[in-house]
Order: C-alpha cells, then sequence, then structure tokens
C-alpha cells in the first residue's frame, strides 16, 4: 500500500512539472517579434493638428486604414477598434490611429464629423489625413499593404506597433476571435513598458 | 468480465487525466489555440509553421504552442472516447442485466458525445463562459458514472467484500447532499475564474489580485460552502469510520483522502485568493475537487453493497 502512495505522489509531480512547463511556455509563446520600423511620416489629425512618426513613441499603438464613406468593411472595423478605445480608455499608454485612403472627400472637417459621430472625444484616438501620394506610399512601403485602387483596396488590418515605433503584427480588423488575441498582446507590451 | 473491468479502470483514470489537461488548457490560456473544429487551422496535423495556414484564417491567430496544447487535449479527448466506447460494448455483452453497470455506462457514453459537441461550441462561441463550466461539470458527471460501473462490476466478483462492514444506515442524505455541495462548489470556483475572466476583459490592464477585490463577496460564498462542506466530510468520516463496525479499507481510506484533499483545497484556495493567482494552483485545486468527487462517489457505492447484505 505504501508503495502504492509513492506511485502516486511521483505521478504527481510528474503531473506538475509537466503543467509547470506547459504553463511557462504558453506564456513565453505570447512574445512577439519586431517586424519593422514604421517610416517618418508627418499628417494631420480631426482637430487640424500635427501628428507624426514622434507620437508613436512611448505608446502602444494599433493602426488602420479606413476612408468615411466605405460601404463595406470599414463600419465593423471602426465598431471594432471603438470596443478597443472603449476597453482601455483608462490607459494613456494604448492610442489608437486610424488614416484616411480618401484625403480627397476626408479633410479635417470630415474627420471631426466623424469622430463626433463614433463618440471619439479624447487624444487617444486619432483620425489622420494627408496629400494621397504620402498615404499611399506610407501605406505600401512602411507598412506593406496593398496600395493601389484606393479607396476601395484599403486593406482590413490593424496594425500592432509598440513603443518604439516598431510594427509588431497584423490582425484581421473584423474578426472577433483575432481582436481577441490583439487585446492580449496591447496588454503584454503595455505591462513591459509598466516595467521597464 | 475482467475485461470490462480493466477498461472501466482506464477509462476512469485517463478521464482524470484528461480533465487534467482541460485544465490546462484553461489556465494556460490555449482554449483558442486552434481557431476551428475539429481540425486545427483547416488541418488534421496542426501546422508546425506560419506558412502552412490556409487563407481564410488570419495568420494573427496562429500560435504553435497554443494550437498543440489545445489540440492535444482533442486527442486525448478523442483517445478517451474510444475506451468509453469500448467499455460500453463490453458493458452491454456481459452486464445487460445489470442496470447499475450498463445505464451508467450507456450514460456515459451519450454524455461524452454532447461533451464533444461542448467542445466545438466553445470554439465557436469564442469560449463562452457558461459553456466552460458545463464542459467541465459533464466531465465530472461521466468520470463518476465510469468509476461507478468499475465498482459495481467488481463488487459482482468479489460480492462478499463488505460483507463484515457495518455502517449507519440513515445517511444517504449525506452522500446526496455532499455531492451536491461539491458541485455547486465546483461552480462557484469556476464561476470566480470566468468572473475573472469576464473583468480582464473590461480591465484588460488590471493585475488578477486586483480584479479579485473586485470580485467582492462571492469569493467568500466559495469559502463559506468549502467550510459546510469540510463540516459535511467529517460527519461522514465519523459515520463511516468511528461509528462502523470494521469498516472496510476501502471505505477508512478514501473517508481520510477526502478529509486530506479538503484541507490541501482549503490550503491552496487562500493561496488563490490571498496570496496569488497562480496557474498551476488553479490546475491542481479543480483537479483535487474533481478527484474528491469520485471519492464521494466510492464511498457511497461502498455503503450502498453493504446496506445491500441486510435486504
Amino acid at each position: 500500500m505504501n508503495k502504492l502512495y509513492l506511485y502516486i505522489l511521483a505521478l504527481l509531480v510528474f503531473m506538475g512539472i509537466g503543467a509547470s512547463w506547459v504553463i511557462e511556455k504558453a506564456n513565453a509563446s505570447h512574445e512577439i517579434p519586431i517586424i519593422k520600423k514604421v517610416p517618418n511620416f508627418n499628417f494631420t489629425n480631426q482637430n487640424g493638428e500635427l501628428f507624426s512618426h514622434n507620437q508613436l513613441k512611448n505608446k502602444i499603438t494599433v493602426l488602420d486604414f479606413f476612408f468615411t464613406n466605405c460601404p463595406g468593411p470599414c463600419p465593423i472595423m471602426t465598431y471594432n477598434m471603438k470596443s478597443l478605445y472603449d476597453d482601455f480608455s483608462k490607459s494613456d499608454d494604448v492610442q489608437f490611429v486610424s488614416i484616411t485612403v480618401d484625403p480627397e472627400n476626408d479633410n479635417i472637417k470630415v474627420l471631426k464629423n466623424y469622430a463626433d459621430i463614433n463618440g471619439i472625444n479624447d487624444q487617444r484616438w486619432q483620425l489622420l489625413t494627408s496629400e494621397l501620394s504620402n498615404i499611399k506610399s506610407l501605406k505600401r512601403d512602411g507598412f506593406m499593404l496593398f496600395a493601389d485602387e484606393l479607396p476601395q483596396g484599403h486593406a482590413i488590418k490593424f496594425i500592432l506597433i509598440d513603443e518604439n515605433g516598431n510594427i509588431r503584427k497584423y490582425f484581421d480588423g473584423t474578426d472577433e476571435g483575432s481582436l481577441t488575441i490583439l487585446k492580449k498582446d496591447i496588454s503584454n507590451l503595455v505591462k513591459s513598458i509598466q516595467n521597464t | 468480465m475482467k475485461l470490462f473491468r480493466t477498461f472501466s479502470y482506464l477509462s476512469t483514470s485517463l478521464t482524470y487525466l484528461l480533465i487534467f489537461i482541460g485544465g490546462m488548457v484553461r489556465v494556460s490560456g490555449a482554449g483558442m489555440g486552434c481557431p476551428d473544429w475539429p481540425k486545427c487551422f483547416d488541418r488534421w496535423i496542426p501546422p508546425t509553421n506560419i506558412s502552412q495556414l490556409p487563407d481564410h484564417i488570419d495568420p494573427a491567430k496562429f500560435n504553435i504552442v497554443l494550437a498543440w496544447i489545445e489540440y492535444s487535449n482533442r486527442l486525448f479527448g478523442a483517445l478517451v472516447g474510444l475506451t468509453i466506447t469500448i467499455a460500453l460494448f463490453l458493458a452491454i455483452k456481459y452486464f445487460s442485466h445489470r442496470p447499475t453497470i450498463k445505464w451508467p455506462l450507456v450514460i456515459a457514453f451519450i454524455l461524452t458525445l454532447i461533451e464533444g459537441w461542448l467542445g466545438s461550441v466553445l470554439v465557436h462561441t469564442i469560449l463562452n463562459p457558461i459553456t466552460i463550466t458545463l464542459h467541465l461539470l459533464l466531465a465530472l458527471i461521466i468520470v463518476m458514472l465510469l468509476l461507478y460501473a468499475a465498482q459495481e462490476s467488481y463488487y459482482i466478483q468479489h460480492p462478499d467484500s463488505e460483507k463484515n462492514s457495518k455502517y449507519p444506515s440513515n445517511i444517504k442524505w449525506v452522500f446526496l447532499v455532499l455531492g451536491f455541495s461539491l458541485l455547486i462548489e465546483i461552480i462557484i470556483g469556476t464561476e470566480i475564474r470566468g468572473g475573472l475572466q469576464m473583468l480582464r476583459k473590461e480591465n484588460p490592464l488590471l493585475d488578477s489580485n486586483f480584479l479579485l477585490v473586485m470580485l467582492g463577496p462571492f469569493k467568500y460564498m466559495h469559502t463559506i460552502l468549502g467550510i459546510v462542506i469540510l463540516i459535511l466530510s467529517i460527519f461522514l468520516w465519523i459515520k463511516l469510520v468511528k461509528k462502523a463496525e470494521q469498516p472496510s479499507d476501502l471505505v477508512v481510506q478514501s473517508s481520510s483522502l477526502i478529509l486530506f484533499l479538503i484541507f490541501l483545497q482549503i490550503v491552496s484556495g487562500e493561496v488563490l485568493v490571498f496570496v496569488k493567482v497562480k496557474p498551476i494552483v488553479q490546475l491542481f485545486h479543480l483537479w483535487f475537487a474533481a478527484i474528491i468527487m469520485g471519492l464521494i462517489s466510492v464511498q457511497y457505492c461502498a455503503w450502498k453493497k453493504s446496506q445491500s447484505y441486510y435486504e
């Protein structure tokens, strides 16, 4: 009988070590590699203020491309971005950036109006515009996304950018499952800046 | 007949291991490791490289570690399903005239099918908290049914096992109340964890310990019911060990083990609430609860057997 208890104890120890190993592996697997740096840009936000690559410093940024008249996936993307915006409302370490791909229509006034309609009332969510050529090159060369046939071909990606302005990961901005992961990744990155 | 017992013990222990693996999926956050079901990223063998992903699945969802943790739960689940199916066939073959063996197996088999289906619901609802709890509860019921059938078949071959033992006859209600309380306790426990998860969704940047404070009085319910369970199991121990005449080894050992495990549960539970929410402690906290559940079923079955000699 004593031998049996010894076996059971050994089994429990083995299970404990195995499970700890798995949990540790799982935690470590949340590390996200750096893809590349976001190039320099100088755009204008919904309040007419300048917003440049320097504003990406020391914050975790979620960035996407959209346009206000977009009938297709943009409303879903904006809805999802808004829920992230609300979830992280207590943190100044997280910001959101949406860049229009239809600058001809989306001037500052239109962007401001879009912000009001969607309940964007602070600096944490920036709606940016610039000249079409600048936007195109930032999108194609900076973010390696398809940039022909704008505004329709605007890509549905949410791009996660770290506190040093590095692109870390791309997410499907219309997929609920992807957003759950995005949220976790944002939290992990924020915790890592807070700890340093 | 012996073969049936082998398979029913085998399926019981494998189900316990599966509950452990399932808990591991939960505490390591690997539940969505595979975004589809039953395949993983559209493959029967999960991808080992991001280039193997199909076009329609967002590559952001790919995490090889989490995918394999989740998939091991499914593979092991399939294995357990197979052993339960074989046990069912053997039960029907040898014990079709024994309702206390046949029916637990039939029900366990049906619940296993439902359990698999619930697994797919979990993936499709992106881990709905109520479904997670249901997924665990079914596993507990299945493991108790298997254990019960195994023990019954043992008594058929060893009909005199409890012959010399005499236990108080009016304690059926204690088993029922204790089993039911434990079930509720496990539900509240998973709700605490689920509640933490919900709070974390809304406050993604807060620490687990801080979130526990936000849960408020809910966590005290778990402690209070825990004390009730402790008292009931001490009461049962007195009845089955102290007040009994020649209690069998099985009853003595399982009664003592229950007390010991409940003691461990209280210690580990308080560690979780007051010291730190540690995943490995959470995992064993849940798994020991599942073991206690099984031991109560063992006690009950033995007690019932002893009563049958007087009928």
